[in-house]
């Protein structure tokens, strides 16, 4: 199973935070797929009218929580809503900011979602990516 | 004293209500009541009563279960009992329950009620405004948590991301890579610096007082035409202004400023970048000891459902990443504090026109 690579979306509305999540991922692969989003609502509408073929591994969608208009939570409230043929092509890492005067609840809230997998804290850096990756594999 | 205070009388005995009306009426607004269900009946109806005196010997129930009964129901009056000394040991009791302020002997004298209602009306008036001050505690301790929670993530967000093109920087070795890397750094700390900035006004808003001054507002316009020349030349924004001023305006310069600038920055920021004929339009008349300020873009407008909510703190209309969710609350909180009003007519993908009105003063 180690060949797969997977393709990746990346929801996030700070340009920076997209670039770099972006170029973190090339790093490890130049191969990749990869699409951003600065704004969730466009990025659900591409899940959407997309139909990935039923052999390929699933898209990794890394979610930002804390977003103006659709936020991460509304984001993946939505997202279950859809078929669940789609669904299963996607699986959902939420990469956000925590921070003393989050809310834990609200982390145990997000992750309580069946299609939420985990959570990485910002700022990025390419152990926890390498990380993740490994993690997303072994579970495949 | 504008208007007298309200004291409500209970006594099963017919006579001492009026004599107690007769002696008090004068000075005082009496209610008086012949049972406990309808001194409760006299209560709800009249929520400003401010001091109860009461009977303690009553057929049905004393006066003792009555006050300890509506100290739940009515927690506001002030419960004060007439009684003789023979019912010492239940009034010392009920005392020590907190469920009786103070009590008075019977046979009572005028000044002994007098000064009882004195006393009992100033511990009303300490409890009321303790009421009214914790009141305005909570509002301000609830806007400070909204306020820390939006702070530690709107500056820690963008922190995050520069941290994270740290971290990114360190694996680059393409220098126009990390050009590219830099510019991106570059606009995040730009963000948060303008963040500060309007927490700064925010905060300048909610404490200081008017400095009157003289406004010219050629000057005012003139000064913006400056800092926005670069903006409009580089993104290609044509701006005209245009100020009729014949008459003396009186008012705060930097309220006054900070208003005029949000709306202008924001009509460059929101412009739609596809379009050609961009343009920022800003128009002054004053007239009759009023200002009128119209400041009109091409820009992308705002949706109709949102055009109620974008004067709310850290509401953010658009998904684009420059707001801060600061610049339209100060505006807000500007016009409030000069007793100017706002309107805001604004078509998607048109544009939007705001329409300010400030009186001298």
């Amino acid at each position: 199973m180690m060949n797969i690579e997977f393709s990746f979306i990346i929801i996030d509305d700070s340009e920076l935070d997209c670039y770099v999540t972006q170029k973190f991922l090339e790093r490890t692969n130049d191969s990749l797929v990869i699409e951003t989003f600065q704004n969730a609502e466009h990025a659900l509408q591409k899940i959407c009218e997309t139909h990935a073929e039923n052999d390929k591994a699933p898209t990794i969608i890394l979610l930002d929580l804390q977003m103006p208009m659709m936020d991460g939570y509304r984001f993946v409230e939505e997202f279950e809503k859809l078929p669940p043929e789609i669904q299963k092509k996607y699986m959902i890492i939420i990469l956000t900011v925590l921070s003393s005067t989050s809310d834990p609840n609200d982390i145990y809230r997000i992750l309580a979602y069946p299609t939420v997998n985990s959570i990485i804290e910002k700022p990025l850096t390419k152990e926890k990516l390498i990380t993740l990756l490994e993690q997303v594999r072994s579970e495949i | 004293m504008s208007e007298k205070i309200k004291i409500l009388y209970v006594d099963d005995e017919p006579e001492n209500l009026v004599g107690f009306k007769a002696a008090l009426r004068l000075d005082y607004q009496i209610f008086t009541a012949l049972s406990v269900p309808d001194a409760i009946k006299c209560l709800n109806s009249n929520p400003e009563i401010r001091i109860i005196f009461c009977d303690q010997r009553m057929p049905g129930k004393t006066g003792v279960d009555f006050f300890e009964e509506i100290r739940i129901t009515h927690p506001l009056p002030v419960r004060i009992m007439l009684t003789a000394y023979t019912d010492i040991e239940s009034i010392i009791d009920a005392i020590n329950k907190g469920n009786i302020f103070r009590y008075v002997k019977k046979p009572w004298t005028e000044a002994d009620i007098i000064w009882a209602i004195d006393e009992a009306n100033k511990f009303y008036m300490a409890n009321s405004m303790l009421a009214v001050k914790n009141d305005e505690l909570q509002k301000a301790y609830n806007e400070l948590n909204k306020f820390a929670y939006s702070v530690s993530h709107d500056i820690r967000g963008p922190l995050s991301g520069i941290l994270g093109a740290i971290n990114l920087a360190r694996l680059i070795e393409d220098v126009d890579e990390m050009k590219e890397l830099l510019l991106l750094m570059e606009k995040s700390v730009l963000k948060l610096d303008t963040y500060v900035l309007s927490m700064h006004d925010y905060y300048s808003l909610q404490r200081g007082e008017l400095k009157i001054t003289e406004i010219d507002f050629n000057k005012i316009i003139d000064e913006l035409k400056t800092i926005y020349a670069t903006n409009s030349k580089t993104n290609n924004v044509s701006f005209k202004a245009h100020v009729k001023q014949e008459e003396v305006f009186l008012n705060d310069i930097a309220p006054l400023k900070l208003i005029i600038s949000n709306l202008l920055s924001n009509a460059f920021k929101y412009q739609d970048k596809n379009r050609k004929d961009k343009s920022v339009e800003v128009n002054v008349e004053v007239k009759r000891g009023v200002a009128t300020i119209y400041i009109s873009d091409t820009g992308i407008g705002i949706l109709e459902s949102h055009q109620g909510e974008i004067f709310k703190l850290f509401f953010r209309s658009n998904s684009l990443e420059v707001g801060s969710g600061f610049g339209l609350y100060n505006v807000k909180s500007a016009l409030l504090k000069l007793n100017g009003q706002i309107e805001v007519n604004s078509v998607l993908n048109k544009g939007t026109t705001f329409k300010v009105t400030i009186p001298s003063i």
